[in-house]
């Protein structure tokens, strides 16, 4: 029988053992971490790739995953990422920034340039708008600083989306009525738009992570928001961001990954700084010559 | 409202002063910042890989050092490998694990060094080696790691085979795993391990 | 005699070691002794542990792709915070010299060498058990 004649088993149960097995290949080769409460998540996700896959059991689901036939790392990891977009996605980080990380920044600052903040990749803009809200209603100190926040990506028509600034429901879902009423005007179709005044108060560009020319442009950032993407690169991709970042970084900036990432060969670059909402990484202050 | 957009473009980087233009001369300048941009602004070139060898050797900051593997790491050949082959033996452990992840990285370019690594007469190169089969199909890598677990004499390079058997063996692993086992049995941790081994493998297998 | 108890409670110990066969044996004879265990895989979840919770002892392989032991515990000892003092175990492949002065220098307190028999380990984590009192 052709593997697309096998017949697919209805089902098919993991054990505690697969998930283990699996975990630890995803951390090796994307940095990833899941931690044990992840355990429910994990094995619907990866039952849905072995059917998806047409294999009848974890082991040759396994092996398929191991040779990465069809790209299915990459589909695996979409699985985990729940690869949607949507306002205040993953909010502890952006509590993080408001509690701990402006803070820090604010201390030691030496002049009166704008606070840069850079959201990359920005996809539909989202992120970006989403700092911008959240900034506006939970720091204080907002009105005190020039704020800047930069919103990139290698997809133009996802810049074009994210400058027209008009959403739907799904990613409005965890925005309250009074924060869709603050800052967004409804269209005629049902979904909204956000404000002109916001919209024009965030520039959208277009640039590739992994490309240092076109990082080099970007210099003197506080904080960037770099969320599921990383894993979806190889080893020498994913440091080469990670260098390019700390490029653009300002000395003490600050870092954000997605909230199973893991950075790796972090500690030549940045440092580890855990506060209450999040894990981030620092650029070092000084050079001391060990960095 | 704070939030404020330039009209111009963001601060960029002007050169920094001792920059000389030259790329591969400025790996070994004694300042810090130029020999950081100069790695940084290499191309994957495969005629690079001498110069980045040499500066790699008297390379004492770890940010540059990862920096110039990672452009050994981007050209991916052969001559890239040999650059960092020598690097499993230093004492320095951190050295040592930047030269492993970056040949796990480049799993076809290493492929043809792999038995002369698994039978190197240094053990902590052979348990590195071991962890390098880790990266190559299943079937390939079983039976390297069968062959080395046959003849190997030190439980450590046992354990590291055993260790990457546990992920990607096939059941024609079992037989050596068994006799391992037997020849190792007052060994700490290798039993448990082998068990450990034999059993995933053994469910898998049917 | 060995004792897992130290202020009166088990003591908490975390082992940092990328494979997760060492970690489940290291588990297993740390648990059957008495002590209250914990797992991370890499200095950065390691990182996150010590600054989450209250450890005893860490047990640190110097081994682990990403950030090896002994960075990670330079980093640790880098930390103005009660984590920087924590005692350390350091486990690693070779007998020599230079590996032992290393890891004193990183600042570990102790050093074995692998394959760590279960009695070793419990002695040896017993002991710096008993010095974070």
């Amino acid at each position: 029988m052709s593997p697309h004649e096998r017949p697919v088993a209805a089902s098919v149960t993991v054990t505690a053992d697969d998930v283990q097995r699996l975990c630890e290949f995803l951390y090796r080769r994307t940095g990833m971490l899941f931690d044990g409460s992840k355990r429910y998540y994990i094995d619907r996700r990866l039952t849905e790739r072995i059917l998806a896959t047409r294999s009848n059991r974890f082991d040759e689901y396994f092996a398929h995953l191991r040779s990465d036939a069809e790209h299915e790392i990459e589909h695996l990891i979409n699985a985990f990422t729940v690869n949607e977009t949507y306002f205040y996605r993953e909010d502890h980080q952006l509590r993080c920034m408001t509690s701990n990380l402006l803070e820090d920044i604010v201390l030691r600052r030496s002049s009166d340039e704008p606070i840069r903040i850079w959201s990359l990749p920005c996809s539909t803009g989202e992120e970006p708008y989403s700092i911008a809200i959240w900034l506006m209603e939970n720091w204080p100190a907002v009105d005190r600083y020039d704020i800047e926040i930069v919103g990139s990506d290698i997809d133009t028509r996802a810049l074009k989306a994210a400058s027209e600034g008009i959403y739907g429901e799904r990613a409005l879902m965890r925005l309250t009525k009074s924060i869709r009423e603050r800052y967004f005007r409804p269209l005629p179709d049902g979904n909204l738009q956000i404000d002109p005044g916001l919209r024009d108060s965030i520039r959208f560009t277009k640039a590739n992570l992994i490309e240092t020319p076109s990082m080099n442009e970007y210099r003197n950032i506080d904080i960037v928001f770099c969320r599921n993407v990383l894993i979806y690169f190889d080893d020498a991709s994913r440091r080469m961001a990670a260098e390019n970042i700390y490029d653009c970084l300002r000395p003490g900036g600050y870092i954000c990954l997605g909230h199973s990432e893991t950075m790796s060969r972090i500690s030549s670059l940045y440092q580890v700084c855990r506060f209450p909402d999040a894990i981030v990484y620092q650029k070092p202050e000084a050079d001391d010559g060990n960095r | 409202m704070p939030l404020i957009k330039r009209g111009n473009p963001l601060p960029t980087e002007t050169k920094a002063p001792g920059v000389t233009g030259s790329p591969v001369g400025d790996l070994t300048s004694p300042d810090v910042d130029v020999r950081w941009r100069a790695v940084r602004g290499l191309s994957p070139d495969p005629a690079l890989v001498a110069p980045l060898a040499k500066a790699l050797q008297g390379e004492t900051v770890p940010r540059i050092r990862e920096a110039i593997i990672t452009v050994l790491m981007r050209i991916g050949d052969e001559t890239s490998v040999r650059v960092l082959l020598p690097y499993l033996r230093v004492q320095d452990a951190s050295a040592r694990t930047a030269a492993i992840d970056a040949l796990r990285a480049m799993p076809d370019a290493t492929l043809p060094f792999m038995t002369a690594l698994l039978s190197d007469a240094d053990t902590d190169v052979r348990i590195l080696a071991a962890e390098l089969v880790r990266g190559m199909p299943a079937a390939q890598a079983t039976s390297l790691l069968v062959a080395l677990l046959e003849r190997e004499t030190h439980p450590n390079v046992c354990g590291a085979a055993v260790e990457v058997l546990t992920e990607l063996g096939t059941p024609d692993a079992l037989p050596a795993l068994q006799g391992c086992a037997d020849r190792f049995s007052d060994s700490p941790f290798l039993p448990f391990a082998i068990s450990h081994a034999i059993t995933r493998i053994s469910r898998a297998g049917g | 005699m060995a004792t897992a108890e130290t202020k009166g409670r088990r003591a908490r110990i975390l082992v940092v070691d990328d494979s997760s066969l060492v970690r489940l044996y290291y588990l297993s004879a740390l648990e059957k002794a008495g002590f209250v265990v914990e797992q991370a895989i890499n200095g950065i979840e390691a990182t996150e542990k010590v600054l989450d919770q209250d450890f005893d002892v860490l047990i640190v392989d110097v081994n682990m792709p990403g950030m090896d032991g002994i960075s990670f515990v330079k980093d640790l000892r880098r930390r103005n915070e009660d984590v920087a003092a924590l005692p350390v175990l350091m486990i690693t492949t070779e007998a020599g010299e230079q590996d032992f002065a290393d890891a004193r220098a990183a600042g570990a307190n102790y050093y074995l060498v692998k394959p760590v028999s279960e009695a070793d380990l419990i002695r040896h984590v017993s002991a710096l058990a008993g010095w974070a009192r």
